[in-house]
């Protein structure tokens, strides 16, 4: 009412200089009027999907081009991207904080370890419709599915993949007598070949893993091993392949002088050109490129594989997937449109392009027109996400409401291993107490 | 209109100007702390959906497990160090600048400054500049040790020194700011009181120190006392920025404690636990202060 009574004021004013006036300024509300209800008709047709991704420092960009390139081959879906969250953990907290309010994103990027979380909760939608019997087609490989099932539902999807490779300093190596032509391939070699840089100065190191449950795990599937039975129902890291696993820590500590580094001590050690050989994620692969700089020529080595029925093999895979959070049936169709976008050849291209992860799609590796000119740049790139072609596997989450704090346990455990604890005692209680929390038992 | 009786206006007059601070205390301080302290009995867990009555469980965990007693003990050496050390620098070096005033009064401002430039700056920020002097080979800790024929330390790494390493850091970033208060207490001690103290002769400067300005300091030194436990109780930024409680849940404390079980594990019941003993400890201290306050340091 108040703003019909303001506007008879200021058409009455008006008419004072202009007898149409007031005339006019009704035509214009009826005009705009007219033009809102178009304009409602036109959003009804367009279907917005909100999109909820974390780590802006790697993915701002990328996730601009990505929705840019996917609404304009699908001028009827608008993407719209939410605040992105800090890190992975924030990202999760946050979606769980948006279901409770009921204002949870379509679909949401998640870390690889983390979707668990969110389906454990209910709120991830399967998307075994949408995909049928079209994953081969669409380039989905059985490895790359495994990354995102449970319990036979594909409740997510991979966007971008690494896992565990070795970064080499050469000219540390060459100093200390290595070859990068003959690097070794076993562990022995490894050793034998960071005991002879560690022994080049006080400052320099030979050899650093993390003492953490991503890096264990990945020396775990090197060595065949599996952090679980396949039912989830027992621990089975205190195998023989776990505890040559864990004892690798002990033996790059007593026979490679490994030093206790935290991940930031070593991360900054590696581009400052005193450490030779370093196990670490492939996805920071382009932040050691920068950082190493002209000083030396960082490479990128495959982790060793020890187990002789190379089908055991795996490596856990990091890196981000892709849910579909939405309850709306609308929503749901367009919103698979898009994961299958950007999870596809097209998608992956530009994830690749610009974050230096891996592609979760055999297609955009398979055919050369993809990503062919962007391998023959980047050698070091084309070794990393061979090995995840090749070994792709799931991090193992530990089931329950503990899964996440045995995780830390399990870290601890690798730094009293490395300390000189017994390793098998120790991998032995370990298993007994992860039992035991997570209900085994 | 009849007016109302002044008691009655008076009353009126304030209600209006506390109730909304009050009310706005209860909504976003209290309400907030009963619901944790009810979410502390239970098992419930971020984003679940149900969650049901464990009872003490959660407090049983806290105290009972070996986790759980690492964090209150690692907590509590912390505290044991950081509180006299930061006091105690800070009146130092409070005292030494306060003399300095007489004889190099800019000098004594830039040093000031100098010691203020801690407690300005962003810990988080500082944590990562701590994290480059102390890095085992690149750090210029280690390289100083190593060029005096000194043993280069693991310093934020080896399990058995990293408490001590970020007491040291607790410490450095506290002294600025104790440093500030003392000035204060001291430049607010009457002169005439070190006079009649010279008459009555006492002279010398240990006895000016223990007959003026050591009980003039008292309210000072409680409020600096209290201010400095209650930070030094809620280290989280050091520990998370430089060490995420490791190595092997060396240097976990109480709120690195209940950041990783709430925000990390998603057990939002058992760190309501934790959030509940913290505020009891927070809640003793502040307690103390006012009792102490109303009953010990007054000079009159």
């Amino acid at each position: 009412m108040t703003v019909i009574t303001h506007l008879e004021e200021r058409g009455s004013n008006r008419a004072e200089f202009d007898p149409l006036g007031g005339i006019e300024t009704m035509k214009t509300l009826f005009i705009a009027a007219a033009f809102g209800l178009a304009a409602t008709a036109a959003s009804a047709e367009q279907t917005e999907i909100r999109v909820h991704y974390a780590i802006p420092t790697i993915w701002a960009e990328t996730q601009d081009k990505l929705a840019a390139a996917f609404m304009e081959k699908h001028p009827d879906i608008k993407i719209v991207i939410d605040g992105p969250a800090e890190g992975y953990a924030d990202g999760v907290q946050r979606l769980l904080r948006e279901a409770v309010a009921g204002t949870a994103p379509d679909v949401a990027y998640v870390g690889l370890n983390r979707w668990r979380i969110l389906e454990d909760r209910g709120l991830t939608k399967p998307v075994d419709d949408f995909i049928g019997d079209k994953a081969g087609e669409m380039g989905y490989t059985p490895a790359l599915l495994s990354l995102g099932s449970y319990e036979g539902k594909q409740h997510a999807l991979g966007t971008s993949a690494s896992t565990l490779v070795m970064y080499v300093n050469p000219t540390l190596v060459e100093q200390a007598g290595g070859s990068m032509d003959d690097f070794p391939t076993t562990y022995d070699g490894i050793i034998e070949l960071a005991a002879k840089i560690n022994a080049l100065g006080d400052n320099i190191d030979g050899v650093w893993i993390g003492r953490h449950d991503w890096r264990f795990q990945s020396l775990l599937g090197a060595h065949g091993g599996r952090p679980m039975t396949e039912d989830e129902s027992d621990i089975t890291f205190d195998s023989e392949a776990g505890l040559k696993a864990a004892g690798l820590y002990q033996r790059f500590v007593k026979e490679a002088g490994m030093k206790p580094y935290g991940q930031n001590e070593a991360r900054q050690a590696l581009p400052a050109g005193t450490l030779g050989i370093m196990f670490e994620s492939s996805s920071l692969q382009k932040r050691f490129e920068e950082g190493a700089g002209d000083a030396f020529e960082l490479t990128v080595k495959p982790t060793p594989i020890v187990a002789e029925d190379k089908e055991t093999v795996y490596f856990p895979t990091g890196g981000s997937a892709i849910v579909l959070m939405t309850d709306d049936e609308a929503k749901q169709k367009a919103a698979w449109e898009y994961i299958a976008f950007v999870t596809g050849p097209d998608g992956q291209k530009i994830i690749v392009e610009n974050t230096g992860y891996a592609p979760a799609n055999a297609k955009v590796i398979e055919d050369k027109a993809y990503l062919g000119a962007f391998y023959d740049a980047n050698p070091n790139s084309l070794v990393a996400h061979t090995q995840v072609a090749n070994h792709a596997g799931p991090w193992f989450a530990y089931p329950g409401a503990e899964g996440v704090a045995v995780t830390d346990l399990i870290a601890a455990a690798m730094v009293e291993i490395a300390e000189g604890a017994d390793t098998d005692a120790t991998v032995k209680d370990l298993a007994e107490t992860l039992r035991l929390q997570l209900g085994m038992k | 209109m009849r007016r109302l009786p002044l008691a009655a206006r008076d009353a009126l007059t304030n209600t209006w100007l506390v109730g909304p601070a009050t009310l706005a205390m209860l909504m976003f301080i209290f309400l907030p702390v009963l619901i944790v302290a009810v979410l502390s009995f239970t098992d419930y867990q971020f984003g679940a959906r149900s969650f049901g009555w464990i009872g003490l469980e959660n407090y049983e965990k806290l105290f009972g497990s070996a986790l759980g007693r690492r964090a209150i003990t690692n907590t509590l050496l912390y505290v044991a160090i950081v509180i006299p050390a930061a006091v105690g620098l800070g009146l130092l070096v409070a005292l030494g600048l306060h003399r300095m005033m007489d004889w190099a009064p800019q000098l004594s401002n830039v040093l000031r400054s100098v010691y203020f430039l801690p407690v300005a700056a962003t810990l988080v920020a500082m944590s990562v500049a701590w994290q480059m002097v102390l890095h085992p080979s690149l750090g210029v800790v280690n390289q100083t040790l190593v060029g005096l024929g000194g043993e280069p330390r693991n310093w934020l790494s080896d399990r058995s020194i990293v408490l001590y390493t970020l007491a040291v850091i607790g410490i450095w970033q506290t002294v600025g700011y104790n440093m500030v208060l003392f000035l204060a207490g001291l430049v607010a001690i009457p002169p005439e009181l070190y006079d009649a103290a010279e008459v009555d002769g006492a002279g010398g400067n240990w006895s000016r120190f223990w007959t003026v300005t050591w009980p003039m300091l008292g309210p000072t030194t409680l409020f600096v006392l209290v201010i400095t436990a209650t930070n030094a109780f809620r280290v989280f930024e050091t520990v998370a920025t430089l060490t995420q409680g490791g190595p092997a849940f060396a240097s976990d404390t109480l709120v690195y404690a209940l950041y990783r079980e709430g925000f990390v594990y998603f057990k939002a019941g058992y760190a309501s636990a934790i959030t509940m003993v913290f505020f009891a400890v927070l809640l003793t201290l502040t307690l103390m202060q006012f009792r102490i306050v109303e009953r010990r340091v007054h000079y009159r």
